[in-house]
C-alpha cells in the first residue's frame, strides 16, 4: 500500500479581501458606510498552486518577495482556509516561524514550554516530564525559572525550537529560521531537522538562500505573483529560476552601464 | 513507495488529519472544541491570571481588594454624600453595595478581557493553528474565578455584620456561571469587530458602563421611576444580579422567572457569539 502524502495541496487560491482605504476605526468605518465610500479590492495572495510533500521528503519553495510564499505556509499551518481549492495535512505540524513569537514574557521559560507546547497540541503532563530534556538541548536548563523577558534572542528561539521539534512532529514549516542565531545553533537545528527528515518528517521550507536549497531540497516549488511558475526538481526548478532572475537584472545593469557612461 | 520501506510511526491517528476540503459544522465545531481544548484552556486561565499579578507587590491578594476597594469608594459616595440608603429592605447598605460592585466588576473586566483576548494573541494566531474560540473562554474563565474569590471577603462583611451566610450560598455558582456565558459571548461579539476595529473595545466600555448603570448595583430598584424601571426590566444582565442577591444574602430561591431569564440569556449569548465568532473568524484572521 502506497502511503499517503503528507501534505496535498490542490488548485489552492487564497483571496485576501481587503479595503481599497485602511480604516482602523468604526467612526471612519461608519462615515465612509454612509458616504457608500468603501470599496473593497480582492487581492489573490495565491492562485490555482498545486503540490505534494511525502514523508521524508522536502520542498522548498522560492520566489520574490510578496509571491505568496509565506500565505502559504500559513495555509499549510492551517492559519488560514483556502478560498478554493484543497489542503489536506496529515499530522502534527510544527512551524519554525519567528521562533519564540508565542511567548509570554512575564512567565518564566518552564511556563513557557509548557503552555507553547500545548498550543502545538501537545499535552501538559508529558511536556513536564519532558522539560529536562527541551530545556537542556535549548541550553537554557539554568534560566527556567526566570521569565522570558530576561532571555536573549538567541535562548528565545532555541528554547522556541526544542519545544518545537522536541516530539518530532510530522510536518515542519521553516520560513528562514535557521538563518537567525548563532553558528552552533545553526549547526544543531540544522543536524536534528536532518535526524528527523530521516524519521519521515516532511519539510516546506521557504528560502533565499539558494545553496541550502540544493543541499537540502527534493522539490521546488517557484512562486510568482501567486502563481506557481514552475514546480518540480530542485535543480531543474533552481536553473530556470536563477535564469529568469539574470534576465530580470541584465536590463538593469545595461541601464546602469549607459548612465554612468553618460555621467 | 510502500510503507514497509519507512521507518514505523508514520500512521497518523485521523485527528491529527487536517483537510480543508471536509465541512465542519459551525457551532457543533466550537463547542466541541472548548472539551477537546480544555488542558489547554485550563492552562491559558493559570496564565491570564497568574501574569496578571506578576509584577505587582501584592499579587493575587488584588482580586480580593480591588472589589472591596471599590465598595468603599461607592458606599462612601452614595450611603454619605447622597445619603441614598433608603429602600434597601432589612440588610446593611454596604452589603447591597458591594454584592453589585462584585458583579459590577465581573461584567466590565469579564466583557473586556473576552474581548480583547483575540487581538492580545495575535502573535500565536498568526503562527500555529489553534481553535481562535478559546482565547475568549479562558480569558472569561479568568476573570470569573476572580469574582468567585471576591465573594469570599464579602461572606466575612456579612458575618460581621450579623447578616449570616444563608444555605442558598452553595447555588451562587449557578447565576455567575450564566454571567460567564453572558460576557464570553457578548465579548466574543466584541472581539471579531476588534480585530478589524481596534476601537471597538473602547466603543464597548462605554456601552458596558451603560449597562452597568442600568443595573441596579449602588441604587436599590424601588427608587426609580416607572420608565427607567422597564428599560432595567430588559436588561440581560438584572436577573443575574436579582438570583445573586437573593442567594448570597437574602437565603431565598426567588421566582421561577429571573432563573429562566438568567440562564436563557447565558445560554443564548453563548451560543449566538461563537456562532457570530466563528462566522467572522475567516475573513478576520487575515487581518490580525
Amino acid at each position: 500500500m502506497a502511503t499517503p502524502a503528507r501534505i496535498e495541496a490542490a488548485d489552492l487560491s487564497l483571496v485576501y479581501r481587503l479595503p481599497r482605504d485602511q480604516t482602523r476605526s468604526i467612526q471612519e468605518f461608519a462615515i465612509r458606510l454612509a458616504k457608500r465610500q468603501i470599496r473593497y479590492e480582492d487581492l489573490w495572495a495565491l492562485t490555482g498552486v498545486s503540490f505534494s510533500v511525502r514523508p521524508g521528503e522536502v520542498l522548498a519553495v522560492v520566489g520574490p518577495n510578496g509571491a505568496g510564499k509565506s500565505t502559504l505556509m500559513k495555509v499549510v499551518a492551517r492559519v488560514l482556509s483556502p478560498t478554493q481549492g484543497r489542503i489536506v495535512v496529515r499530522g502534527r505540524v510544527a512551524p519554525l516561524i519567528e521562533l519564540g513569537a508565542g511567548f509570554h514574557h512575564d512567565l518564566t521559560g518552564y511556563e513557557n514550554l509548557i503552555l507553547y507546547g500545548s498550543i502545538l497540541g501537545h499535552h501538559p503532563d508529558d511536556l513536564r516530564a519532558a522539560a529536562g530534556e527541551i530545556a537542556e538541548w535549548a541550553g537554557v536548563t539554568d534560566f527556567m525559572d526566570a521569565p522570558t523577558r530576561t532571555y536573549s534572542s538567541g535562548m528565545l528561539s532555541r528554547l522556541g525550537f526544542s519545544v518545537a521539534t522536541w516530539a518530532r512532529p510530522e510536518v515542519l514549516l521553516v520560513d528562514e529560521v535557521l538563518s537567525v542565531g548563532d553558528e552552533t545553533f545553526r549547526r544543531r537545528s540544522t543536524r536534528r531537522i536532518k535526524e528527523m527528515l530521516g524519521e519521515g518528517t516532511s519539510l516546506l521550507f521557504v528560502s533565499h538562500q539558494m545553496d541550502s536549497i540544493r543541499t537540502l531540497a527534493h522539490k521546488v516549488l517557484w512562486l510568482d505573483g501567486g502563481r506557481a511558475v514552475m514546480y518540480g526538481n530542485t535543480e531543474e526548478v533552481l536553473d530556470a529560476y536563477l535564469t529568469a532572475q539574470d534576465a530580470i537584472e541584465a536590463p538593469i545593469t545595461e541601464r546602469q552601464a549607459v548612465a554612468s557612461q553618460q555621467a | 513507495m510502500t510503507s514497509g520501506s519507512l521507518p514505523t510511526g508514520l500512521r497518523i491517528k485521523r485527528e491529527l488529519i487536517y483537510d480543508s476540503g471536509r465541512a465542519e459544522p459551525v457551532l457543533v465545531t466550537q463547542l466541541r472544541n472548548f472539551w477537546r481544548y480544555r488542558r489547554l484552556i485550563g492552562l491559558l486561565v493559570r496564565r491570564n491570571v497568574v501574569a496578571r499579578y506578576k509584577r505587582s507587590l501584592l499579587g493575587v491578594w488584588w482580586t480580593l481588594l480591588n472589589p472591596l476597594l471599590t465598595m468603599i469608594v461607592m458606599w462612601l459616595v452614595f450611603a454619605h454624600v447622597f445619603r441614598l440608603r433608603a429602600g434597601v429592605a432589612g440588610i446593611p447598605y454596604v452589603i447591597y453595595v458591594l454584592t453589585g460592585v462584585i458583579f459590577l466588576i465581573f461584567l466590565q473586566q469579564g466583557v473586556d478581557s473576552v474581548g480583547s483576548s483575540v487581538v492580545l494573541n495575535a502573535e500565536i494566531l498568526k503562527k500555529v493553528y489553534v481553535p481562535p474560540e478559546i482565547f475568549p473562554l479562558a480569558a472569561g474563565i479568568g476573570i470569573a474565578i476572580n469574582a468567585f474569590l471576591s465573594v469570599l471577603p464579602l461572606l466575612v462583611l456579612q458575618l460581621a455584620l450579623g447578616v449570616g451566610v444563608p444555605w442558598t450560598l452553595i447555588l451562587v455558582p449557578i447565576p455567575l456561571v450564566a454571567m460567564l456565558c453572558f460576557a464570553v459571548g457578548y465579548g466574543m461579539v466584541i472581539a471579531s469587530v476588534a480585530i478589524r476595529f481596534h476601537d471597538a473595545l473602547d466603543f464597548n466600555r462605554v456601552l458596558v458602563m451603560l449597562l452597568g448603570y442600568l443595573t441596579p448595583i449602588f441604587y436599590p430598584i424601588a427608587i426609580v421611576p416607572g420608565a427607567v424601571h422597564q428599560l432595567i426590566e430588559l436588561n440581560p444582565v438584572y436577573y443575574d444580579l436579582i438570583l445573586f442577591r437573593n442567594l448570597v444574602y437574602g437565603g431565598s430561591l426567588s421566582t421561577w422567572q429571573p432563573w429562566v431569564a438568567a440562564v436563557g440569556t447565558g445560554v443564548i449569548a453563548l451560543t449566538l457569539g461563537t456562532a457570530i465568532f466563528a462566522r467572522s473568524w475567516r475573513a478576520a484572521v487575515a487581518r490580525l
